[in-house]
């Protein structure tokens, strides 16, 4: 039976439609960014694409332009502009720590739940299930509650205002679901498939390396996915924990000030910070292919 | 090569015991098929050859060397699942070759084995694809594959057939007997299947419920069944039991059931009034036209072609008669059956243990 077309094109429109929709705002913002701060303010009617483009947001925040010099001391509302030729707006360091924090609690995170999810799917020890459950609880509580502690023993320990210290916090949030997805994959893979690993000659390390990791390779890129975008966008115990070293989500926030907002900042610097996450999703997502594990077993 | 001895092996998970002491002689270079119905044991026996269960009690050896504590790498035996469990990630070529890969085999050597199994399996021409892109046959003959480059002391297949369409699986099953053949390889075979089991085995192992109940070549399980459970297991149709008292008419020994009198062969060593089962297969129930033997009233008539299985009803129990004639028998009509007198078996009704002859 065909799809009547009315049906088809109805599908098609609803389908353009919420894509637009979710698209919409990154367009804006991305448009925003290059508009000149008139454009961006303009109380009697709202600018589409009648403007003249502008990469001054972007030389201020990515490049570190100073923006008195840019444009006469007179952008924006003109009232937070750089004091004494400090650039306040310069995000290049911001970027930097943030793939740095990213990064690392990405790897961090994967290497301690692959292990740990390995373990649980495939050894059985005292307490395996209650483990499982403990790990998860970690996800009960709201991370607002565990921060001032936090606060506290980050300085005792001095690692508040490190990176290390957000990426070990940023860990600590993503471990439970890492764990829990990363066991969900190894679930999937066969137990005999290690024990035939196992017969044919391999210790437990081989038929771990050899045979089970390979076949996780795209759980492991999904999970990772999931800890960047995490990471990268988290920004209450980055707020907290730090001073010096700021995350993008953070720094942007300092855009907001008591004597103004600069509109036109804050859209580039989170235009450009859409681009490493997005390279980082493309880096990952070809490992992201589904039945990895297709032609293991029967079904 | 080698010989495979389990001496009084038990298994237990916590205080289930689920292996209750089992003794078993496997000579060097037979092919020994466990047979037994799911959850009989048969596979925890197996995978305590592997090294995959631990020995709860008793002592596993191979070649005569005790192995209940070495790690399955250190074995020496090659397995085959029922899921296959290939490595999803490597082609066919690196699954096969994975083991000497490990032991570190020179590179001309795994190319001689590999192509040696590829030969024999006829896989040369899928030695690049991954097991995604071959057919479950194939894909079983990759397992044997990874199984036999390795010149193993001891093959173990558990339930390696299950998977795969009736057609393939008579097809495999002469395979795998000729890949006995060929390389003459001790090999335990797990199935529940019972014509897999006959078909291959030299030697047919039956369990239940984790005990040995016989020990035996095929034709010997399928003619002289030391049990009750033996003697309803193997065989399909199943043999027709009927539970009677023991009588006498005529001088001759019968057994008095449900109103009809059985004959019963005279060498047979029982005594008047012991309860027995009376069983006869269902091809030892012959049609009979010269009026002796029971009258059954024909329920149901199933022709597969080379015979016609016949069901009937025997004052009130239904039996089975398979017939190689071609008659035109119709339900609900009369049949008479007479049972071969050599063919029967007589069970005690109380230990269900085979009624020996004189």
């Amino acid at each position: 039976m065909r799809t009547p077309t009315y049906l088809v094109t109805l599908r098609y429109a609803a389908a353009i439609f919420v894509t637009a929709v979710f698209m919409f705002p990154i367009f804006w913002w991305t448009l925003t960014s290059i508009k000149p701060t008139n454009a961006i303010f303009n109380k009697d009617e709202v600018v589409w694409f009648d403007f003249e483009p502008t990469l001054i947001n972007y030389r201020v925040t990515v490049m570190g332009e100073s923006p008195s010099a840019l444009t006469g001391g007179s952008t924006g509302s003109g009232t937070t502009m750089g004091t004494g030729g400090e650039n306040s707006f310069d995000g290049r360091r911001t970027i930097v720590d943030s793939i740095i924090i990213a990064v690392g609690s990405t790897i961090f995170t994967i290497i301690v739940a692959v292990g740990a999810a390995y373990a649980l799917s495939r050894m059985t020890f005292r307490g395996n299930q209650a483990y499982l459950n403990w790990v998860l609880s970690y996800r009960f509580m709201p991370p607002i509650a565990i921060i001032v502690p936090l606060v506290f023993m980050f300085r005792d320990l001095g690692l508040r205002d490190t990176h290390l210290g957000i990426i070990l916090v940023h860990s600590l949030i993503n471990l439970p679901i890492a764990v829990l997805l990363l066991k969900s994959f190894l679930d999937d893979i066969p137990k005999d498939v290690d024990q035939a690993a196992m017969i044919d000659g391999a210790t437990r390390w081989q038929s771990f390396r050899l045979v089970v990791l390979p076949m996780i390779k795209g759980g492991i890129a999904a999970t990772a996915v999931l800890c960047f975008v995490f990471s990268w966008t988290e920004f209450l115990l980055s707020l907290f924990l730090t001073s010096e070293i700021r995350t993008l989500p953070v720094k942007i926030t300092t855009f907001v000030t008591s004597t103004g907002s600069e509109w036109g900042f804050i859209a580039a610097l989170g235009t450009s910070a859409m681009i490493p996450s997005f390279i980082f999703i493309l880096l990952v997502q070809r490992h992201l292919v589904r039945g990895l594990t297709m032609g293991a077993i029967k079904d | 090569m080698a010989s495979v001895t389990f001496d009084n092996v038990v298994k237990s998970y916590g205080s289930v015991e689920v292996l209750h002491g089992i003794n078993l002689d496997i000579e060097d270079g037979k092919f020994v098929v466990l047979l037994g119905p799911s959850g009989c044991g048969k596979s925890t026996l197996l995978r305590m050859l592997a090294g995959l269960e631990e020995i709860t009690g008793g002592e596993v050896s191979i070649g005569g060397r005790i192995v209940n504590d070495v790690h399955p790498k250190d074995r020496n035996i090659a397995m085959v699942f029922q899921n296959y469990a290939l490595y999803a990630h490597m082609t066919v070529r690196e699954n096969m070759a994975f083991s000497m890969t490990l032991k570190k085999t020179d590179k001309a050597t795994i190319e001689e084995r590999v192509n040696w199994a590829a030969k024999i399996l006829s896989l040369e021409d899928y030695l690049d694809r991954q097991p995604k892109a071959l057919s479950g046959g194939q894909r079983q003959r990759v397992a044997m594959g990874r199984a036999i480059v390795r010149n193993p002391d001891v093959f173990l297949f558990d339930e390696p057939l299950s998977n795969l369409d009736a057609k393939l699986r008579v097809q495999m099953r002469t395979e795998i007997k000729e890949l006995h053949q060929k390389l003459k390889t001790t090999t335990v075979y797990v199935t529940h299947d019972q014509i897999e089991a006959m078909t291959m085995a030299d030697t047919v192992v039956i369990m239940r419920d984790g005990n040995i109940e016989q020990i035996g070549t095929p034709l010997e399980v399928y003619d002289k069944p030391a049990n009750l459970f033996v003697a309803q297991f193997i065989g399909s149709p199943g043999m027709n039991i009927v539970e009677g008292t023991i009588g006498k008419k005529d001088g001759a020994p019968t057994l008095d059931a449900r109103g009809l009198a059985l004959p019963v062969p005279t060498d047979m060593n029982v005594r008047e009034g012991q309860q027995v089962l009376y069983g006869v297969r269902p091809e030892h129930l012959a049609e009979s036209h010269n009026g002796v033997g029971v009258e059954a009233k024909i329920s149901v008539i199933e022709p597969t072609g080379p015979e016609t299985h016949i069901y009937a009803d025997l004052a009130g129990q239904e039996i089975c008669a398979i017939s190689r004639e071609r008659l035109a028998w119709q339900p609900d009509s009369g049949i008479k059956l007479q049972p071969m007198m050599e063919h029967v078996h007589l069970f005690d009704a109380g230990t269900k243990f085979a009624i020996a002859r004189q």
